[in-house]
């Protein structure tokens, strides 16, 4: 890796616990993310991957545990605060706003960057079209960066599954985010598509010092771009750290591959 | 012809008023998924807002001008529509998020009864006069192209221009602002909105703002043809099918099955009136909205429902 370097622990989760009626969807997790790493949940089907996400963004409350971020505790936290917290996402089954064009998706995530106050909007002219013009600017740099400038104009609904992930990455990216949280950010995939995601997510690290935390079902891929791996299976945490150390686990090499004890 | 033309103008003029009240209904449902069976309500509130204030400001202050008098009614009303927003949003729809279609539908009729019930506490229970200066002399038109040309409400003729105004400033504003692209971001996917940092409850507070400025200009249109009363409540009654004809989801379509159901109204009560015996405009827009949800459920505009199996 060049420059980059990894520091600090900034999202520290401790002991969470979620439960969905009888369902334990989490048990007692605990892991920390360091500033600027490449952090992977990975798990099989079913093992709470995507509920921890859903947990560090807010969507779910946990019944027990802290999460806490750069020092701040955010246990109570909705997904709009963690948006204001700095958190941004993509989404497992994609969640564009399927009516409107590339573009205008991906303005939405400049949106609470965004200072022009109604009444100013209303009249338009001005300091909202000031801001509009200085956000479109930072937006076509995203743009540029995730190679997706033919497709600016195209309602999201008409785009390949492939294209609308890329989008759904490019309007998270517009957040600016200090931690981008990615659900599956490779599922239903051929292979040229995942090297390009791949490519894309180890650049936004390395040239933006982006904190990723990705979910990820297909251990292959994970291992080569993660700095460190944290394995869930039926809700409990079966192992954590480097991606060499997590492939010796033997509890991994067993939940992925059903080996008997 | 002449004859015709007169209807057709007629039926446009009246539809242009329905168009108003649908749009209320369009807003807010793109907006939250809300089927807002309250719009009506909020119509009266507001007519009745407008006729007061216009009536009591001109008392406190010693106003003796009827523009300056309608004027601050007016931004008065708004302000009181501004009020019914964010108390509805604060009492109600926060309360409610995630909750099924039915379950909101039924608050937003329980919204329109206690709207009916305070507005008519608050304002009295009378019929009240709007009177904003509309032109209510007809004009004659078109004299050269037919003998003895063609009679218009010159009413209605504002009026349809002050709605088609507001459309077009509505269009604008949605397609253009960032708030504008916040809302239809809602519309889409409350979820992805909420992730990337649009605020949910602020973003319904608006919508309902906005419908209530509708139905501020519905009401004052309205009621300065038939008076500020509470049969105005089910002018949204009437607006119903125009929903259904140009798509719950669809601003042009509320603008266009407006037009058509009025003047579709129109038309078949002369034109097809004797036949029956009249009484067409009662049921007519009923009817086609029958016949529009047998073929085409989704309406004129509407997205196509489709379902991944």
């Amino acid at each position: 890796m060049s420059g980059r370097k990894i520091g600090e622990v900034i999202l520290d989760l401790k002991n969470i616990s979620l439960s969905f009626g009888g369902v334990k969807a989490l048990q007692n997790i605990s892991f920390d993310v360091r500033e600027h790493e490449i952090r992977a949940i990975i798990g099989p089907n079913g093992a709470g991957k995507s509920s921890m996400l859903n947990v560090i963004n807010g969507v779910y409350r946990p019944q027990e545990g802290d999460i806490i971020l750069r020092g701040v505790h955010h246990a109570n936290m909705d997904s709009y605060g963690a948006a204001k917290a700095g958190l941004a996402r993509t989404f497992q089954n994609i969640a564009l706003f399927k009516g409107m064009s590339v573009l205008d998706n991906i303005m939405t995530g400049r949106n609470l960057k965004m200072k022009a106050n109604m009444l100013q909007q209303a009249i338009w002219f001005g300091v909202a079209q000031r801001e509009e013009l200085a956000h479109r600017l930072k937006v076509e740099e995203i743009i540029d960066f995730l190679e997706i400038q033919h497709i600016r104009k195209t309602p999201v609904g008409r785009l390949p599954y492939g294209l609308q992930k890329r989008v759904d990455l490019a309007r998270a990216l517009a957040m600016e985010p200090q931690i981008l949280l990615l659900d599956e950010p490779m599922a239903g995939m051929n292979v040229e598509e995942k090297q390009d995601m791949c490519r894309f997510i180890l650049d936004v690290n390395d040239q933006f010092g982006t904190t990723v935390v990705l979910i990820e079902h297909d251990m292959g891929v994970v291992m080569d771009i993660s700095d460190r791996v944290v394995v869930l299976d039926y809700g409990k945490k079966i192992g954590d750290g480097t991606p060499d150390e997590v492939r010796a686990n033997p509890d991994v090499i067993s939940a992925y591959l059903g080996a008997s004890h | 012809m002449a004859f015709f033309l007169e209807t057709l103008l007629g039926g446009l003029m009246s539809g242009m008023l329905y168009s108003l009240v649908a749009l209320g209904f369009v807003l807010i449902f793109k907006a939250s998924g809300v089927f807002n069976f309250a719009q009506g309500a909020m119509v009266l509130f507001a007519a009745l807002s407008m006729a007061r204030f216009s009536e009591w400001i001109p008392q406190w202050l010693g106003i003796d001008n009827l523009f300056m008098a309608n004027v601050l009614a007016f931004a008065v009303s708004i302000l009181v529509m501004f009020a019914v927003a964010w108390l509805v949003e604060r009492l109600v729809l926060r309360h409610l998020v995630n909750q099924e279609g039915a379950t909101l539908l039924m608050a937003t009729l329980g919204i329109a009864y206690v709207l009916d019930g305070v507005g008519q506490t608050v304002f009295g229970s009378g019929i009240y006069k709007i009177d904003v200066g509309m032109p209510k002399e007809p004009v004659m038109m078109l004299e050269s192209v037919f003998e003895g040309g063609i009679l218009i409400n010159k009413e209605d003729f504002v009026a349809a221009f002050i709605s088609a105004l507001l459309v077009v400033a509505l269009s604008i504003f949605f397609q253009k602002t960032s708030t504008g692209r916040a809302l239809r971001a809602v519309a889409d996917d409350h979820q992805a909105a909420q992730s990337i940092g649009i605020p949910l409850n602020r973003i319904w507070v608006i919508v309902w703002c906005v419908a209530g400025i509708t139905a501020l200009v519905a009401g004052v249109i309205w009621g300065s043809k038939l008076g500020a009363q509470f049969s105005l409540s089910t002018v949204a009654l009437r607006a119903l099918p125009v929903v259904i004809l140009g798509g719950l989801t669809s601003v042009p379509g509320a603008i266009i099955g407006g037009l058509i159901i009025g003047v579709g109204e129109k038309l078949s009560e002369v034109y097809l009136g004797p036949y029956v015996g009249g009484g067409i405009e009662i049921w007519f827009a009923y009817m086609l909205a029958l016949v529009f949800l047998l073929f085409r459920p989704q309406g004129l505009f509407g997205e196509k429902i489709i379902d991944r199996v």
